[in-house]
């Protein structure tokens, strides 16, 4: 901050020193050699939020439109991830909506819409009869939601491990505790000793 | 385009449209204008994708297209609006005001109409009677004719328009549909056309509904299929195909700036005189334009003909009142002439930048104390102090004084001009002087507000996904817990169910909603913020280049 002047040793500044208020003997205020904290603490706390009927309202109005646009016929998902290798079960999926990308018309809403749940849930073949009754009773919003979330862990191996259980053995996994969950949560400290 | 506007258009895309649309916008945001090739290649997304993407952008009306700029042999290219994107943030407050404005029937309007961007208003219509049905009693239906009522109003007061027609170029590459009113205009047509531009702007389409709102019922989930079947074969024409209707957001914007003007006055000084400014604002609705300065000259004999019957003040004390806000130093009310008992115009522009200085001085208020504040006051009115006088004027001790300023200064929210006596600039003899700058301050207020807002979301994205499986869980017991009320089961069964859920979880599961809920009401109220400041730099801006 102190630039040195032209030829001396003293302390010389490229502003006047009296004239912006540092008056002479006064220290100037320790140089900062590295960045700001990232949550420094505050001398003044901020206001609390307004509350009432009016913001409540248009808290819930945006909440629900939220949730309303994902499951409008906008809501664009990426394509299905492939899996390594090709399945026989590939040619029967019907992965993406018949050409209406190209002939989209967007008044035609309600037609997209079906054509991409039914989409949605021929995609995803081996599943539980529990997870069929949610996507039935659940709403809309909830079903794109876990499909969108299973859908983006392309290398999910729960998704897999299901997968390969469901097709070797005639019992439906999910209704045997094997005691992974227990277990899972403590996977950070693998110090512990399991009982 | 910043790169905190980028950072929440992109934010925004996510939320309302999925990740595809998120890339691609943001990529058009980025870059400017490209055509279509160019985006697939550089954004890595098949085509089809892409194409999907720029049609909801361009239905929303958040991306334009136009020939190429290399001729009219080159491909079309399309350009995103932020501008446009931004408003996302905005849609609860519109949707709330045409409920206040048109009730429950003007508000599922609105709704339908935010969602998809553009529609007929036969379409619209048949929806929102369909919804207003499912919440009425049984056996009561809305009539589609009422709904039309609402429409038809929601058009004559301009909330809503239509959307532009767009000019048939040489390739139909158009995604907006729309019949060929301009056969082949010519592709070199590069000025941006504005809806307002258009003579059929506001006119009500000539439309045939008659019918009520449909009730979806579980018992008729067979009718409806054969009926939805019937629909897609043999389609209704009601006599307004090709004539698709938008939110005119612009109209909305002076709806919110009046109210602004109408609660500061309220709270500076007293309710009449907000019912004044109301009336006269009201009054001269139709007959200024948008980015007028003033609204036109009233005089006094008629507003006090237009005062709300339950005001009866007479006329002297109003002829008071009047004086009363022209003397007001926030100078929302100007006299501009003696004839008819006295002229009296509302500035709109001034007002407006009254209420962003307020905001501006609020803010330094709140961050760094009522001393800081105020100098920095001080530093507004006198535009431009020695450190000296700083001290005098605003009666602080020097040192604590100086180290307001230097906080400020670090800020940015005070800026130093230097004045040489030399030509040598030596800094013994420069003067140098403390100043602010409304403008350039307001502008990076804004930006901060949009940091703000993007924060709130990153914030509120991650506490959601950290408790994803909580969220999963709770999810699951509710859809079981419908399914077994809708199935007829004992309540035994029922609070099985219920305490899958342990208390704590339940504790935790309060605790997430209640953070989520103060995130996205908090992104509500900066986005006042970003009203205000929006609409004082559009107004300098305007009002510059008038002169």
């Amino acid at each position: 901050m102190a630039a040195r002047g032209r030829g001396r040793g003293r302390r010389l500044m490229s502003f006047s020193v009296e004239a912006v208020g540092i008056s002479r003997g006064e220290s100037l205020p320790p140089s900062i050699l590295q960045p700001t904290p990232l949550f420094p603490p505050m001398e003044q706390k901020p206001l609390p939020l307004v509350g009432g009927e009016e913001v409540e309202y248009m808290l819930a109005l945006k909440q629900e439109f939220r949730g309303a646009m994902r499951s409008l016929p906008f809501f664009i998902q990426p394509d299905a991830p492939h899996t390594d290798v090709e399945r026989y079960s590939d040619k029967y999926h019907s992965s993406e909506p018949a050409d209406s990308s190209l002939d989209w018309k967007p008044g035609e809403a309600a037609v997209a819409v079906s054509l991409v749940k039914v989409s949605l849930t021929a995609c995803f073949a081996p599943q539980t009869l529990e997870k069929k009754e949610e996507e039935v009773s659940s709403g809309e919003e909830e079903g794109e939601e876990k499909k969108k979330q299973e859908e983006e862990e392309a290398e999910g191996e729960e998704e897999y491990d299901e997968e390969e259980f469901e097709e070797e053995t005639d019992y439906i996994m999910s209704y045997f505790d094997n005691g992974e969950e227990f277990a899972g949560d403590s996977d950070d400290n693998m110090d512990e000793a399991i009982y | 385009m910043t790169a905190q506007e980028v950072r929440l258009c992109g934010l925004l895309l996510q939320e309302h449209f999925g990740d595809v649309v998120e890339k691609v916008g943001t990529h058009l945001l980025r870059n400017g204008a490209q055509h279509l090739r160019a985006i697939v290649q550089e954004t890595g997304t098949p085509m089809d994708l892409v194409k999907k993407s720029l049609c909801v952008l361009i239905q929303h009306g958040a991306c334009a297209f136009s020939s190429g700029r290399k001729g009219p042999g080159s491909p079309v290219e399309y350009q995103a609006s932020f501008e446009r994107i931004l408003r996302i943030l905005r849609y609860p407050r519109y949707i709330y005001t045409a409920k206040t404005l048109y009730g429950d029937t003007g508000e599922l309007i609105i709704e339908e109409l935010l969602q998809r961007g553009h529609m007929t208003m036969s379409s619209t219509v048949k929806t929102v009677a369909d919804r207003l049905t499912l919440n009425m009693e049984e056996g009561h239906s809305m009539e589609y004719s009422e709904v039309s009522n609402t429409f038809s109003k929601l058009v004559e007061t301009h909330f809503l328009q239509r959307c532009p027609p767009v000019e048939v170029a040489g390739k139909a590459v158009s995604a907006t549909p729309d019949p060929a009113t301009t056969p082949g205009a010519p592709a070199n047509n590069t000025t941006p056309s504005t809806p307002e531009s258009f003579a059929d702007c506001y006119k009500v389409p000539h439309v045939t509904l008659i019918g009520r709102g449909k009730r979806r019922n579980s018992s008729e989930d067979g009718e409806d299929q054969r009926n939805a079947k019937r629909a897609k074969e043999d389609p209704e024409t009601h006599g307004d195909e090709g004539i698709y209707w938008q939110v005119n957001f612009e109209r909305f914007h002076l709806h919110f700036r009046d109210q602004a003007i109408i609660s500061a006055v309220a709270n500076k000084l007293d309710q009449t005189s907000s019912e004044i400014v109301r009336t006269m604002l009201r009054m001269s609705e139709v007959t200024t334009p948008p980015i007028a300065t003033c609204t036109q000259a009233l005089s006094a004999n008629e507003i006090f003909r237009s005062l709300p019957p339950n005001y009866n003040i007479s006329r002297p004390i109003l002829d008071q009142y009047l004086t009363l806000l022209v003397d007001d130093p926030m100078e929302f009310v100007g006299k501009s002439g003696d004839s008819g008992g006295g002229m009296y115009v509302v500035n709109l522009h001034r007002a407006l930048a009254n209420l962003a200085r307020a905001t501006l001085e609020s803010v330094v208020q709140e961050r760094f104390g009522s001393r800081s504040a105020r100098i920095f006051r001080l530093l507004l009115r006198k535009r431009h102090l020695e450190q000296k006088q700083v001290e005098d004027f605003a009666m602080i001790p020097a040192k604590e004084a100086k180290d307001m300023l230097y906080t400020l200064l670090s800020e940015n929210l005070v800026q130093l001009q230097e004045i040489p006596k030399t030509p040598d600039h030596a800094p013994s003899r420069t003067f140098y002087l403390y100043t602010v700058n409304q403008l350039p301050t307001a502008r990076m207020l804004l930006q901060n507000c949009f940091k703000t807002v993007a924060n709130l979301i990153e914030r509120r994205l991650f506490e959601t996904k950290e408790s994803k499986r909580l969220l999963e869980k709770s999810q699951r017991i509710e859809a079981i817990l419908a399914s077994l009320q809708a199935s007829g089961a004992e309540p035994e069964q029922l609070t099985e169910v219920e305490e899958m859920i342990t208390p704590p979880e339940k504790q935790q599961l309060e605790s997430l909603r209640h953070h989520i809920n103060k995130l996205d009401s908090a992104e509500n109220q900066v986005d006042e913020t970003i009203f205000l400041l929006e609409s004082y730099i559009k107004s300098t801006a305007t009002n510059k280049v008038i002169g």
